[in-house]
């Protein structure tokens, strides 16, 4: 029964980052673009107006307050390809017995701090106006071009060879981009997430000395007690310390809602549904 | 906890910066257009004066436009596919331009790129900036209007 549960959890999981990766490929640029467009209006000293992109920033950050970073773990595109990378790159790791290469813990946490700098790159860059002339050079352009089935990518070398970079990088470490590189999950991990659906355990329940979720979790956090305000900026909401819980100790909002996740993230994903469909 | 409160005061913060500065500009903005209008009026005196005195120097200013009138149409290429866009030129004024075609542009993207359109027909030419972030779409936009003021130019 508990396994049934977890398989169908985990297929779920799949199935909705298929759905997202397939009608909703171009969100998270959008949304960046408003970060972008921002900056760019504050350094000409230009009206910041209501425009597409500032509603797709506004409309996956108000998302985030409420749900955590549900987008980034079930929806983003760019997530999705780093998940089904790492995913086959374990099943070769596998199937060839040999042992995947891993990143210690000391090494990823170094590395989270990262994206915050290539956000304050990028605002920096639009805020003088020289984002313009970096054009060829985002990786996020290269692979909204192949995903919307466009390939003249002459002119677009830095952004090709830094594409391949990040996808070595999505196959040896989960979750490699949105966890050190991703500038719009550094402003996901900056908003104050309320605690009302975020991950928590109860502490009556933990074993002592067990740290299964810790150790499964791709961004190696500790997760806060019930009740806790504490904001988990890098979890990405991707369930999997639920599965690796042995005693299901470890539930998604409110504790009442425990052994209903999957309805939870079905509601969830409408949700987010609606704000898409309203940012276009 | 902590964590928390200093997170929602850092982020209604940005957003309290954000609105205040579009107020700021938005009063600047005001006061500019009265100094503007101000010096409309005031040109607007001396030119009937002189209007009177000098009445036969009006027929030279006429139909000097760049474009010869008509609908021209331009296609270029944007993010996934043809941009096609028509632009209208009366008494050698661009007066419209109007996308006939952009089936596979994003909707935000597209949205974000008609921004320049505004500020292609006051500076009555293609050559403007493209949007940041809507690089591709923006390109295709000012590329097709520039395909279809070629076709507008006059000969002589």
């Amino acid at each position: 029964m508990k396994k049934d549960k977890k398989k169908m959890r985990q297929w779920l999981r799949t199935l909705l980052q298929l759905l997202f990766f397939i009608f909703f490929s171009s969100a998270f640029t959008a949304a960046f673009g408003g970060v972008k467009y921002i900056a760019a209006q504050l350094g000409a000293g230009e009206r910041v107006d209501w425009t597409a992109f500032v509603a797709a920033l506004a409309g996956l950050c108000g998302f985030t307050i409420i749900f955590g970073r549900f987008f980034c773990g079930f929806a983003c595109a760019f997530g999705s390809l780093g998940d089904a990378l790492y995913r086959i790159c374990q099943w070769i790791c596998k199937k060839c017995k040999k042992k995947p290469l891993r990143l210690s813990e000391k090494i990823c946490r170094a590395l989270s701090a990262v994206k915050y700098f290539v956000l304050a790159a990028i605002a920096v860059m639009c805020f003088v106006g020289v984002y313009p002339q970096m054009r060829g050079t985002s990786p996020w352009d290269v692979f909204s071009m192949l995903h919307g089935g466009n390939f003249r990518l002459e002119g677009y070398l830095p952004g090709v060879l830094l594409l391949a970079l990040i996808l070595v990088g999505m196959c040896v470490q989960e979750r490699f981009f949105c966890r050190f590189l991703c500038p719009m999950g550094a402003v996901f991990s900056l908003l104050p997430a309320l605690p009302f659906f975020a991950v928590r355990r109860s502490r009556e329940g933990c074993r002592k000395g067990c740290a299964a979720c810790a150790r499964k979790c791709p961004s190696h956090l500790e997760i806060p007690w019930d009740g806790s305000y504490e904001p988990m900026g890098d979890c990405f909401q991707c369930q999997k310390c639920m599965d690796a819980c042995p005693r299901e100790n470890i539930h998604c909002g409110f504790k009442e809602l425990r052994g209903n996740e999957i309805i939870w993230t079905l509601l969830r994903a409408g949700a987010l549904c609606m704000v898409l469909l309203w940012m276009s | 906890m902590n964590g928390f409160w200093v997170r929602t005061a850092s982020l209604l913060a940005v957003l309290g910066i954000l609105f205040r500065y579009n107020a700021v500009l938005e009063n600047r903005g005001r006061e500019e257009e009265f100094i503007r209008l101000c010096a409309q009026v005031e040109a607007m005196e001396t030119y009937i004066q002189n209007s009177q005195e000098a009445e036969s120097q009006k027929e030279d200013e006429q139909e000097d436009g760049l474009y010869a009138d008509g609908e021209w149409e331009g296609q270029a290429q944007g993010f996934g596919g043809e941009i096609s866009l028509r632009v209208k030129v009366e008494k050698g004024e661009i007066t419209d331009i109007s996308i006939v075609s952009a089936e596979k542009e994003d909707e935000a993207y597209l949205s974000m790129a008609e921004t320049m359109i505004p500020a292609m027909m006051k500076a009555q030419s293609a050559d403007v900036d493209t949007v940041t972030g809507a690089t591709f779409s923006s390109t295709g936009i000012r590329d097709a209007v520039a395909q279809a003021l070629k076709k507008a130019v006059k000969d002589s």
